[in-house]
């Protein structure tokens, strides 16, 4: 009986769980009581026996056949490989596994992934092109999804033949670059410098100055857009160094016509030396109050692996102040590194220019980074906790201990 | 989705792709499920089969999964005849099917086709260790001791770590064999381990004592102890090595402590070159020191103490024998605070010199550049593992110098209470080894120092059990 209940239970997975999951019928509700419906299904079962019709091994022969001419040309060609075409070979091999890789590369990036050192430096490298052409993808698909439901409304929109009246002519985006740029060109003279060391090139890989870069540009940007810019300095910057490259990929020709002062110069060169502070998160000075007076100068570096005390080594050489902002003070730190991004200490400094306000300020450190605000400083906090330790313990111990601590001493040294 | 218990026509996988959720990546789904609960071959095979007809061709992907499924069943054939197909259809293969084919055959008696895979991988890439592994292990099944040795030293040769699995394989298979040449290799493997700080497992241990044992007519006898801390073998008498660097071994060291710790990419970094210089002047006109202390990390030994206590008792209990004391610190602690009071840092002072660095400065590079420039004798108080300056140097062997100097040279202390009526307590040290922890031999006798557990992760702790093996 039971090995009969077990053959009904194979017949039933293997033949009529397609057709039930078909139907909507869950594996595990079914019915094994059903006979009805089981039993038709024995019979169509029977009536076909599997193992004998099928040829396990006919895929063999497909992907055997066929295939004859093929062969022959891959063997002359295998001869004159050269290392490059080998390379894409394996990626080609790793896409068809199902791995990480771009579909296209260029040949600059296979030279580029045949220099990396190690199988993960590869790995790592063939996931970031791979991510990066995804994305690529997906943008393109948007802009063409979206220039589609334009033409629609287009469409539509000439159907009704509505023509608007504006005292304006639409020239917004334009008439805002001339404001913009009327107000940064205003800082040059008389606003507040805000100085960029480029110095740490070489530091950093070449994707951490790409990253750098394009993190400096968004700062400029930002800046320029605010109320009231910031007098923005390129110092120390090399010409013809990785990061005019890349500031030269991003801008193009616009480059030359930024309104930002870019030199070679040391900082402490152009401006005089008690009036800079260096801002790096390594430094054991807090900020309390944005200085108006003060020359603030940012690192120009992305550390991915967390370098600590370089910026503060250089503060340090040149006999600079330094200070860090106060994240602690204002913030429940959750997780992360307490060095920010350029750009969001460009909003920070920018917001404390206008308004001296932190908790606004610190609103652009990323949320993930923090739990939530201090409400009271720390300090504080910190004395109500001690207030409440000692209601706990009662204060008599605490003295008790204290007296036994300095007799203790006092022996140790008669001794 | 459970895959079927036995083969499927064409309509019933049909069927079943269907009432799939995602049908384009239903054939892959099915093979990771199948490889998951080890399905009868035949049904993979069907599948395959369907989806031949129904496309005309199989992709890479399934045939590599295909494949994991013969290789865990140990089909050989099937693994031959999907190896022969992948020829055909493409120009190469890449490291996931070699290494599922290199694993397959070698397990199985065509282990040689798994020799020439792995000339055919070494064309395209380095192959991984765990390809050699998979030779070496076949090699030494077959008694080609030598070609296992040669396989070996091929993969040192290309700086690949071996597994302690292959490592241990070799003691296996050698197990009552004799030869010269081949004892010789078996002691390189030994070599190999000491060289870079390698303790077997318990397993890989009775590996060793039982090849030893077999080796006819030559009378090795073993015996597991522990060592005493004076270093000397209680079975043998024997004295183990002492934890001294070699006189160029500590020059070579204490340079690239100041090189690489000290200053590194930036002198600035860690301190300025006008306090390292006032460091070196200070050491230097009261040199040797036989104890440094880390001031500030002992001071933390008790929380609920004042930090500035703690150091005291450290430097009372140390100070024995008039006992040259160095303590480092920084220069906070001279202000007159709750933690550090002045009298009290006032009285140490007459007991030990102090050298106070700047508040910004890392004092642990002073702890290793005064006790290194105090000379061998010397040792240092501290709790620090001391992670991140050992990760400063540069090489790996100067890594290996670096702990072996700081096994024989770090002092502990622990805080424990010593009665319980008074609140009393006194600090216990912990010595510095006084022997070397690493394998070792005289000729006629092997100290192999062993983990009890398989993995004890801990780089600081060092075995305490040994195996001890003499020729008689």
């Amino acid at each position: 009986m039971q090995s009969a209940n077990v053959l009904l239970k194979r017949i039933v997975r293997s033949s009529v769980l397609p057709f039930a999951a078909q139907h909507g019928i869950k594996k595990d509700l079914f019915p094994l009581s059903r006979t009805l419906s089981l039993s038709l299904c024995l019979k169509q079962d029977n009536s076909c026996n599997p193992s004998e019709k099928l040829d396990l091994d006919a895929w063999k022969k497909v992907m055997r056949s066929g295939l004859q001419e093929e062969v022959s040309e891959t063997v002359s060609e295998s001869k004159e490989l050269s290392a490059l075409a080998a390379a894409r070979e394996i990626l080609e091999m790793w896409r068809l596994a199902g791995r990480a890789v771009p579909e296209n590369i260029s040949e600059e990036q296979l030279k580029t992934f045949m220099e990396c050192p190690s199988k993960s430096a590869k790995k790592k490298y063939l996931k970031y092109l791979h991510l990066k052409e995804l994305y690529k993808k997906n943008d393109k698909r948007k802009v063409e999804e979206k220039r589609e439901r334009r033409l629609e409304t287009k469409e539509q929109a000439s159907e009704t033949h509505e023509t608007k009246k504006t005292s304006f002519v639409c020239l917004w985006a334009s008439a805002m670059d001339r404001a913009y740029n009327w107000r940064v060109a205003q800082s040059m003279v008389f606003g507040q410098p805000l100085v960029f060391d480029m110095s740490y090139e070489k530091d950093m890989s070449f994707r951490e100055v790409a990253n750098t870069v394009r993190q400096l540009v968004l700062s400029e940007s930002c800046n320029r857009r605010s109320v009231d810019p910031f007098h923005i300095h390129f110092c120390n910057f090399k010409d013809d160094s990785l990061y005019h490259k890349e500031f030269i990929k991003h801008y193009k020709e616009a480059w030359s016509k930024l309104l930002i002062t870019v030199t070679d110069q040391c900082y402490t060169e152009v401006f005089p030396k008690e009036k800079l502070i260096y801002l790096t998160a390594d430094s054991p000075r807090v900020m309390k109050t944005f200085d108006h007076d003060k020359i603030y100068i940012v690192g120009s570096m992305v550390d991915k692996s967390i370098k600590t005390g370089v910026s503060l080594a250089r503060a340090k050489r040149l006999g600079l102040e330094t200070a860090a902002l106060p994240l602690e003070k204002y913030l429940l730190w959750n997780t992360g590194a307490k060095n920010l991004t350029l750009d969001q200490m460009m909003h920070i400094l920018l917001t404390l220019k206008d308004t001296g306000d932190w908790k606004k300020a610190l609103e652009f450190v990323p949320k993930r980074k923090y739990c939530g605000f201090v409400n009271k400083p720390v300090h504080e906090l910190k004395k109500t906790l001690n207030l409440i330790n000692t209601l706990k313990l009662g204060k008599r111990q605490e003295e008790v201990l204290k007296q036994f601590a300095k007799n203790y001493s006092k022996k140790l040294t008669q001794k | 989705v459970q895959p079927p218990e036995k083969p499927l026509q064409a309509e019933e996988w049909n069927k079943l792709r269907e009432s799939f959720r995602s049908p384009e990546i239903f054939e892959e789904v099915m093979f990771n499920n199948m490889v998951r609960c080890n399905s009868p071959i035949d049904v993979a095979k069907s599948l395959l089969t369907h989806v031949a007809k129904s496309n005309g061709d199989v992709t890479y992907n399934l045939l590599v999964k295909y494949l994991a499924l013969c290789v865990q069943q140990g089909q050989t054939s099937e693994i031959r005849d999907v190896y022969d197909i992948m020829k055909i259809r493409f120009k190469i293969l890449e490291s996931g099917a070699y290494n599922l084919l290199i694993k397959g055959l070698s397990n199985s008696d065509q282990w040689r086709m798994a020799l020439t895979l792995l000339e055919e991988v070494k064309k395209i890439m380095i192959p991984s260790r765990t390809n050699y592994e998979s030779c070496i292990k076949a090699a030494s099944r077959h008694q080609e001791m030598n070609l296992a040795f040669e396989l070996y030293h091929e993969m040192l040769a290309k700086d690949l770590v071996p597994t302690l699995d292959v490592l241990q394989a070799f003691f296996d298979f050698c197990r009552g064999m004799k030869g010269a040449e081949l004892q010789k290799e078996l002691f390189g493997i030994l070599l190999y381990l000491r060289d870079n700080q390698i303790y077997p497992h318990k397993t890989f241990m009775r590996s060793i004592k039982l090849w030893f044992e077999s080796i006819p007519g030559e009378n090795w006898r073993t015996r597991l102890t522990n060592i005493k801390d004076s270093g000397l073998c209680p079975v043998c008498n024997h004295q183990l090595e002492d934890s001294d660097l070699t006189e160029a071994e500590y020059n070579n060291l204490r340079e690239r402590i100041i090189k690489d710790v000290i200053h590194g990419t930036d002198t600035f970094r860690k301190t300025s070159p006008q306090e390292f210089e006032a460091f070196q002047k200070f050491v230097e006109n009261r040199l040797p020191f036989d104890i440094v202390i880390d001031g500030l990390n002992v001071s933390h030994l008790k929380s609920r103490k004042m930090q500035c206590e703690n150091l005291f008792d450290a430097v009372n209990c140390l100070a024995k024998e008039n006992a040259r004391l160095l303590v480092l610190g920084r220069k906070h602690m001279l202000a007159n605070s709750s933690h550090w009071k002045r009298e009290i840092m006032k009285e140490m002072q007459n007991k030990a010199d102090f050298f106070f660095a700047e508040n910004i400065s890392e004092d642990d590079a002073f702890l290793l550049y005064a006790t290194l420039q105090s000379g061998k004798h010397c040792k240092f108080v501290t709790r620090d593992f001391l992670r991140d300056h050992k990760a400063c140097l540069s090489d790996s062997k100067t890594r290996h110098l670096f702990r072996k100097w700081q096994r024989g040279h770090q002092i502990a202390l622990i805080y424990c209470v010593k009665s319980k009526k008074v609140f009393l307590s006194v600090f216990i040290q912990q010595p510095a080894l006084r022997y070397d922890c690493v394998v070792q031999t005289t000729g006629d006798t092997w100290h192999i120092p062993y983990k009890d557990t398989f993995d004890e992760k801990y780089s600081y702790q060092v075995p305490r059990k040994w195996l001890c093996i003499q020729q008689k």
